[in-house]
């Protein structure tokens, strides 16, 4: 795990446009290892396309995303290192859940018995041998995080993690990402469950139309201002 | 690199796509068999009875189309990439592999129920018979046209990303566009990607191109689109 405290993954002046029309401007804000830091921001908010250029999956325009001090391009991509579930969670629907993470599992070069471990881990092993069509979005949602959790990354980038999940499975959820953050690693989570995210996470990213709001730690907040007080009061602000 | 081709092969036989792709290559070959020996006349040529054992390297060039195109749709190259620990250049070559390879038993599979189908048949046909010799340039010429068609489907499919739009594309230029190039031109229709296939597959006997020139034009189209696709792959967001 990365040394606690320290910025496993850090944006700089990240600016991400497509055909011109910036989804992303100017976005600079750090994740640190043993924390869980939320990224919010209302739908359209540019929080799904920042995430992506984080692990690598899109390039930025211009600014840069360092991954443990080095830029992601020149990262080789590692499940050990990086796990990663953003919507979709990208299996064929005409797989079965085991299969996507047998796959998975050859592709990063990790035994096959890590993929019996992460389905009981996700409890979806009993629903390992259907079609991943044939899943619920709770279901497709924790074969997701299954994929993130392959490796036993020290850094999770979970892009709305608790979407879809019963309340059960929100506390699961909960509880997994803190022992992770407890344990040394890093967690950078989108959420739109202010209310459930104010008792997860330890720093807050805020962002609308591209632009950051607002970046720093929960308990530097009013005791008495709630999470979901600051976010309305943010981004009714920023609004034109 | 074969922990990368390995994840690529069981992503292409845990669909029901592969399955599909096999059943109707059998299907094809099987009505081509009977076509050209029960309904074609008397076979009294050589190359007449070498199009009894033609393949159809358009099916295994959708193979590779849509299912290259299908990672992009399904979104299944991007937790791929993800985890691969190589470029992503290097993970498309993986995944274009296990299409090859995969075409490899497809088409064999093909070549030998055409083979096993056909000759008996051919044998009630007047004239020179072929010879084993023949019987195996046939195949391997056969299964270098589907291993081929697979590998440039693939290519194509990363390129296009939409296995719709793609194999919409393809029919159209099979179907439309070379034949009318081949009505004027037929030395010309020869030399695109479809013509050289037809040829190398023995689908066509009275051609400008000889049948190993055809395999050289097609593996010049096919290295083509494989540069294309893998200096594309690099520069596009996956996701």
């Amino acid at each position: 795990m990365t040394h606690q405290g320290t910025a496993a993954i850090a944006v700089e002046g990240l600016t991400k446009s497509y055909g011109g029309t910036p989804a992303v401007t100017d976005l600079t804000f750090t994740a640190r290892a043993g924390a869980v830091t939320g990224f919010f921001g209302p739908n359209g908010a540019g929080k799904t396309t920042a995430l992506k250029v984080i692990v690598g999956l899109a390039k930025a325009t211009t600014g840069r995303v360092l991954v443990n001090g080095t830029p992601v391009e020149r990262t080789r991509p590692d499940a050990r290192t990086l796990g990663v579930a953003i919507e979709p969670c990208g299996a064929h629907p005409g797989r079965t859940g085991r299969a996507h993470l047998t796959s998975l599992a050859a592709l990063a070069g990790l035994p096959r018995r890590r993929v019996a471990e992460v389905l009981e881990l996700v409890e979806l092993d009993r629903a390992a041998g259907r079609r991943v069509g044939a899943y619920s979005m709770g279901m497709r949602q924790r074969l997701g995080l299954a994929a993130a959790l392959l490796g036993d990354p020290a850094i999770l980038v979970l892009d709305e993690p608790a979407n879809g999940l019963d309340p059960q499975g929100i506390r699961w959820l909960r509880a997994l990402v803190r022992e992770h953050a407890a344990a040394g690693g890093t967690v950078l989570l989108s959420s739109h469950l202010l209310s459930e995210a104010a008792h997860t996470v330890d720093d807050l990213v805020v962002i609308d139309r591209g632009r950051l709001l607002h970046a720093g730690p929960l308990s530097a907040l009013d005791p008495a201002t709630s999470l979901e007080d600051l976010f309305f009061d943010l981004t009714e602000r920023s609004a034109p | 690199m074969t922990h990368l081709l390995r994840g690529e092969l069981i992503k292409t036989v845990t669909t029901r796509t592969a399955l599909a792709f096999a059943l109707g290559g059998i299907a094809f070959t099987v009505l081509n068999v009977l076509m050209i020996t029960k309904a074609s006349g008397t076979l009294d040529d050589l190359h007449e009875k070498e199009e009894a054992l033609s393949g159809l390297p358009i099916l295994l060039l959708l193979w590779g189309l849509v299912g290259a195109a299908g990672e992009y749709k399904h979104r299944t190259a991007a937790p791929a990439a993800l985890v691969a620990r190589h470029g992503r250049a290097t993970a498309l070559m993986a995944r274009i592999a296990a299409y090859a390879l995969t075409a490899l038993l497809i088409g064999g599979l093909m070549i030998a129920i055409s083979v096993g189908l056909a000759l008996p048949l051919l044998a009630d046909h007047p004239g020179t018979p072929l010879t084993a010799g023949g019987v195996t340039a046939i195949a391997a010429s056969d299964l270098a046209a589907f291993v081929l068609s697979a590998i440039m489907g693939a290519a194509i499919g990363a390129l296009v990303r939409n296995p719709v739009a793609g194999v919409v594309i393809l029919l159209i230029v099979n179907f439309a566009v070379i034949p009318l190039i081949a009505g004027s031109h037929e030395s010309l229709a020869n030399l695109t990607p479809f013509g050289a296939a037809g040829v190398l597959a023995r689908m066509t006997h009275d051609t400008t191109l000889s049948v190993a020139a055809a395999g050289w034009v097609l593996l010049a189209w096919t290295a083509a689109f494989v540069a294309v696709a893998f200096v594309s792959e690099q520069r596009r967001d996956l996701a």
